[in-house]
């Protein structure tokens, strides 16, 4: 409002009126700033407002406080109620469960990735039609396991037994009998020795059985349950101190 | 009982010697909210957060001013405060003083025009206060409302010494400007050009 008029002192001597009127300044400033108050009436008129300023901001009253700000700490909890102190195991518990699903998640997916390589499938049932391509020589145990459906043939049949008897055209049903849950994905080589005339049918499922599904699906469940205790406790630890 | 005794015993988790130390701050607390507010029922909230905070940190008070040590968690919840209302711009802050109805106690040797006119001088200066960037507010609230020294009030706020000074000659500056564009709406006792 009382505006400098440019000059260096000026601007210098108003920067420490706020504190000569604290008499916070040392002789040094004290006297420089008084000298210069006798000369500039612009920077005295500056100097009086601001102490009616500080004058009227001393006058500001107090109010009460409307209630008490007292603080309450409930009581501990009963022997054996659900607390915060009986969650301390909550954090490591979850940890553990959330590294076994991922880990089972991993294989899963690197398994299925295995099985499929090599092998064009779209995201249901695959099928390799053709020729081209025979069971590895390996594979008697899953020749033994692989059920099979050959056409004008009631039932369903394993692969060894269709091979034996000398069927060339079968299909692979897409899952076993419940009864016989197949542990291993069928391995499956393109060969070169020539069309067989056959058609074969692979699951999609990257060759993971129920009980896997089943475990990821507990595990998954776990970890939400935990993280919501989780949740719980800490709200709880939160209301421990409390306004009266 | 002093308060060292007091803190020696809340750090070791006796709730009735804090309380005390709430009695004893309370009010301290309370106006600081207020001023910085401007908003009754939010500095009721800021000063139950400041006394809840401060027992659950008491363990971690390394001795000097109980006092700034205490301001300072109230300014904090003050700019806390502050932040929710600026984002969610739940309240705007030149509306927050119209919901002050505190008002001062009236003394014994005042007159009842006296008592009104120091009612009205308050409300402007709020008004006026609330004007004021929050760091600027803050330490013009400490030193010049609530008597602070330097010292504490650099404590507070965290600050250093220098940066108190040039923010309380901003602040009354700011807040000096503030009173001269509005003089006619002073009351002719407290006006600045006379």
């Amino acid at each position: 409002m009382f505006r400098a008029k440019g000059e260096p002192l000026c601007r210098k001597v108003r920067g420490m009126l706020s504190e000569y009127i604290d008499n916070g300044l040392d002789s040094e400033n004290k006297s420089l700033v008084e000298r210069h108050l006798e000369t500039c009436e612009a920077c005295s008129k500056e100097l009086e407002s601001l102490r009616m300023t500080v004058q009227l901001l001393h006058r500001v009253a107090e109010v009460p406080a409307p209630r008490s700000f007292t603080v309450i700490v409930p009581e501990p909890r009963r022997e054996g109620a659900f607390g915060p102190a009986s969650m301390r195991w909550l954090r490591p518990a979850t940890a553990i469960v959330a590294i076994a699903l991922v880990v089972l998640l991993m294989g899963d997916f690197l398994h299925g990735f295995e099985n499929n390589a090599g092998v064009n499938h779209g995201p249901g049932n695959v099928t390799v039609s053709g020729s081209g391509f025979q069971l590895a020589p390996s594979s008697v145990a899953a020749e033994q396991q692989t059920w099979v459906a050959v056409p004008g043939v009631m039932g369903e049949m394993s692969l060894a037994t269709a091979k034996a008897v000398g069927y060339t055209d079968y299909t692979v049903v897409p899952s076993p009998p419940v009864s016989q849950p197949i542990a291993q994905p069928i391995p499956i080589v393109l060969g070169n020795e020539g069309p067989t005339g056959a058609q074969v049918t692979v699951g999609g499922e990257g060759g993971v059985g129920w009980p896997l599904r089943q475990t990821e699906i507990g595990l998954g469940a776990a970890v939400f349950v935990l993280l919501g205790l989780m949740i719980y406790a800490r709200r709880q630890r939160r209301k421990k101190v409390g306004a009266r | 009982m002093d308060e060292q005794d007091l803190i020696s015993r809340s750090k070791s988790g006796d709730v009735e010697a804090f309380n005390l130390l709430v009695e004893q701050y309370q009010r301290m607390v309370y106006n600081l909210a207020l001023r910085m507010l401007g908003n009754a029922e939010a500095a009721e909230d800021a000063s139950q957060d400041t006394f809840i905070s401060a027992y659950k940190a008491i363990g971690k008070f390394r001795g000097g001013s109980f006092k700034s040590w205490v301001l300072r968690i109230a300014a904090n919840s003050c700019h806390d405060k502050l932040r929710v209302a600026r984002r969610y711009r739940v309240v705007s802050l030149d509306t927050l003083l119209l919901e002050t109805d505190e008002l001062p106690q009236a003394n014994n040797n005042e007159s009842p025009e006296d008592y009104a006119l120091r009612c009205e001088l308050g409300r402007f200066l709020n008004e006026g206060l609330t004007h004021l960037p929050e760091d600027q507010r803050l330490v013009v609230i400490l030193s010049d409302v609530q008597g602070l020294s330097y010292e504490e009030v650099a404590q507070a706020t965290g600050s250093s010494l220098g940066t108190v000074k040039s923010r309380l000659n901003r602040g009354r500056t700011r807040l000096r400007d503030f009173l001269l564009q509005r003089e006619e709406l002073l009351p002719s006792k407290f006006r600045l050009n006379k």
